[in-house]
């Protein structure tokens, strides 16, 4: 909130007692990470575009700080200092500020300062179940707390991944289109020069050189490319190697040689990723697209399927939620399942609640393996006015 | 009387030669006030202008907050300096001097890397190799990030430089740089090219003016004035 009243203060923090004795309830241990979190740590797991929204600045001591633009790093940090092997299963709360830069100082609507309450689970053995516990305790909180009409919006990365991984694509055209995910319109780009002419790519590169490479003798091809820099008086500077560029042209050539994608499974990822319908009927139509195309991804649409009836079963009625193939997209940290919680007063441009799955996320930062682990936080300035509790 | 137009320009080296080379043959004779090292200044014959004698990246944060109505400084440091430059100052002229490109620069012995979207692929494999992103050593740190967005590259790291960036890749602190370049000499001699489509801005010496000034009736005939002598250059 950019300026709070003592009221509207109060009104947050009676609904934060009450968020919080939910989360209490079932368990979660609360945790209070520090504001000022090292820059670095979100910088590596987000990306420089973390700048262009997060107040990133440096202290006396030349050491580069930043305002914590969420409460899931921070949190996860906490788990990792405590449990540096990651090897025990735990389950955090939280409710405090975050910070995001919004151009001229923010809006209402935008404030550049807001609170987050939220839940985390780390090492859980039984992911599905997992999911479907951070989703149905989201939404107690948030109806707990006066919500009336809460839509729920989910999403699968995993079902994606399963996909790619299902259908028969080079190994290295499988990590350029996953690494393309995020960015639709580049995925799209990706999708298409890949299944009409993969080898473009060679165009101004050294194409004498690229045609006496051979993939089978990584090691000889590494000394023809230091032969052309040589011959070429190219001196090699910095920390990539000749092995790497040698590597990088080896792949290229292998492009060129390459058969395009067949258009089948273009169309096959491109009719994937516009589903979208109420759950039941998208998990009918995701069955029917894969039996078509011979694709068997089982396990993922075992756990699709068993994540909706425990959440049948705990009572979220689901089948009023919808399912977007393409949900997910924006938040390069999310893996797998992921949620959205709207109300009639926000719209889908702002939810009042938001989480998912990032099994990544905890060996980005320090973990010494991949950490299965999900959350959610729920922005309760908003929560407060769609439940009618604050000043509009 | 009323307030004057301020008008903010470079206070040393070349570019303030050049500047007020540019203004005389504009019909417009720059003379500072009071001591010869003072910082306030007139146009001879103008009277409804003032001059303020600041640093060019001094004179973008003047115009951003509207204590100066115009100025000459770099397109590089307004487009660095402003991230919503177009919406807050107005081109009057771009001047013709002070000519510079903001480019992409890796080392001339990655051969596998011939424009801005292969980048990202390096990047990528770099991670894997290196357990670390793409180091790019700047001082442009917001038109770095800005382009390289659009260009959708992800996978890096700025590393703030302050001097003497295209020695950074040789000496290992950075992969590749973007900086300013002339004719392209200092780069080559540190073993580096400039990437196809890598030039991200060319610069030279612009007269802006800002939205953000207040403009009475009297600041904005200064201003026509001003206008229809440049528009003689």
């Amino acid at each position: 909130m950019a300026v709070e009243t003592s009221d509207s203060f109060e009104a947050l923090e009676a609904q934060a007692a009450v968020i919080m004795a939910v989360f209490n309830e079932a368990s979660y241990e609360r945790v209070a990470p520090s504001i000022i979190q090292p820059a670095d740590i979100f910088l590596d797991a987000v990306g420089e575009r973390l700048r262009a929204r997060t107040y990133v600045f440096t202290d006396q001591d030349g050491e580069t700080l930043c305002l914590r633009p969420d409460i899931t790093v921070p949190t996860a940090r906490i788990y990792l200092q405590r449990h540096p092997d990651a090897d025990t299963a735990a389950r955090y709360c939280y409710n405090g500020s975050v910070f995001r830069y919004q151009p001229g100082g923010g809006s209402p609507a935008h404030p550049r300062e807001f609170r987050q309450a939220g839940i985390e689970l780390y090492a859980q053995p039984d992911e599905a179940k997992a999911d479907a516990e951070v989703l149905l305790r989201t939404l107690e909180a948030v109806k707990t707390a006066g919500l009336k009409a809460p839509k729920i919006r989910i999403g699968d990365l995993g079902l994606f991944d399963a996909l790619l991984d299902a259908v028969d694509i080079p190994e290295r055209w499988r990590h350029r289109l996953l690494a393309q995910f995020w960015r639709p319109e580049a995925f799209r780009t990706e999708l298409k020069r890949l299944s009409t002419v993969p080898g473009s790519a060679v165009e101004g590169l050294p194409a004498d050189l690229i045609a006496k490479l051979d993939p089978e003798k990584p090691k000889q091809a590494e000394a023809l490319v230091q032969e052309y820099l040589d011959a070429h008086g190219i001196e090699t500077i910095g920390t990539r190697s000749v092995s790497e560029v040698a590597a990088r042209l080896l792949a290229i050539s292998l492009d060129a040689h390459s058969a395009p994608l067949p258009k089948s499974i273009a169309d096959l990822i491109e009719n994937y990723l516009a589903i979208s319908a109420p759950v039941r009927a998208a998990g009918a139509r995701i069955k029917d697209l894969f039996q078509r195309n011979d694709i068997d991804i089982g396990e993922a649409l075992d756990a699709f399927e068993r994540r909706l009836s425990l959440l049948t079963k705990g009572g979220a009625n689901i089948a009023q939620a919808t399912f977007d193939a393409e949900f997910g997209r924006q938040f390069e940290y999310y893996t797998g399942f992921v949620f959205e919680i709207c109300s009639d007063e926000f719209g889908p441009a702002s939810p009042i609640a938001g989480g998912g799955r990032y099994d990544e996320l905890l060996k980005v930062i320090g973990a010494p393996r991949r950490i299965p682990a999900v959350g959610a936080a729920i922005y309760t300035d908003r929560l407060l006015l769609a439940a009618g509790g604050g000043a509009p | 009387m009323s307030d004057p137009l301020i008008i903010a320009v470079p206070s040393k080296g070349r570019l303030m030669e050049q500047t007020a080379e540019v203004f005389a043959q504009a019909g417009m004779v720059l003379k500072k006030v009071g001591s010869e090292r003072g910082y306030r200044g007139a146009i001879e014959g103008l009277d409804g202008a003032e001059v303020i004698f600041v640093s060019a990246s001094e004179i973008v944060e003047q115009l951003k907050a509207g204590r100066a109505h115009i100025g000459v400084t770099g397109e590089d440091l307004a487009h660095e300096q402003v991230a919503d430059m177009d919406k807050r100052f107005q081109i009057m002229r771009k001047l013709g001097f002070g000519h510079a490109d903001v480019v992409v620069a890796v080392p001339t012995a990655w051969i596998d890397v011939r424009v801005m979207s292969d980048i990202e692929a390096v990047g990528r494999d770099f991670r894997r190799v290196h357990g670390r992103h793409l180091r790019v050593a700047t001082k442009y740190m917001n038109i770095t990030r800005r382009h390289f967005q659009a260009n959708g590259i992800t996978s890096y790291r700025i590393v703030e430089s302050l001097g003497a960036t295209e020695g950074t890749p040789a000496a290992g602190t950075a992969e590749l740089i973007v900086d300013i370049t002339t004719t392209g000499t200092t780069l080559k001699a540190n073993g580096l090219k400039v990437l196809d489509d890598g030039v991200l801005l060319k610069s030279e010496a612009t007269l802006f003016s800002s939205r953000a000034a207040e403009w009475t009736p009297e600041t904005r005939a200064t201003l026509a004035e001003i206008a229809r002598r440049v528009a003689s250059l």
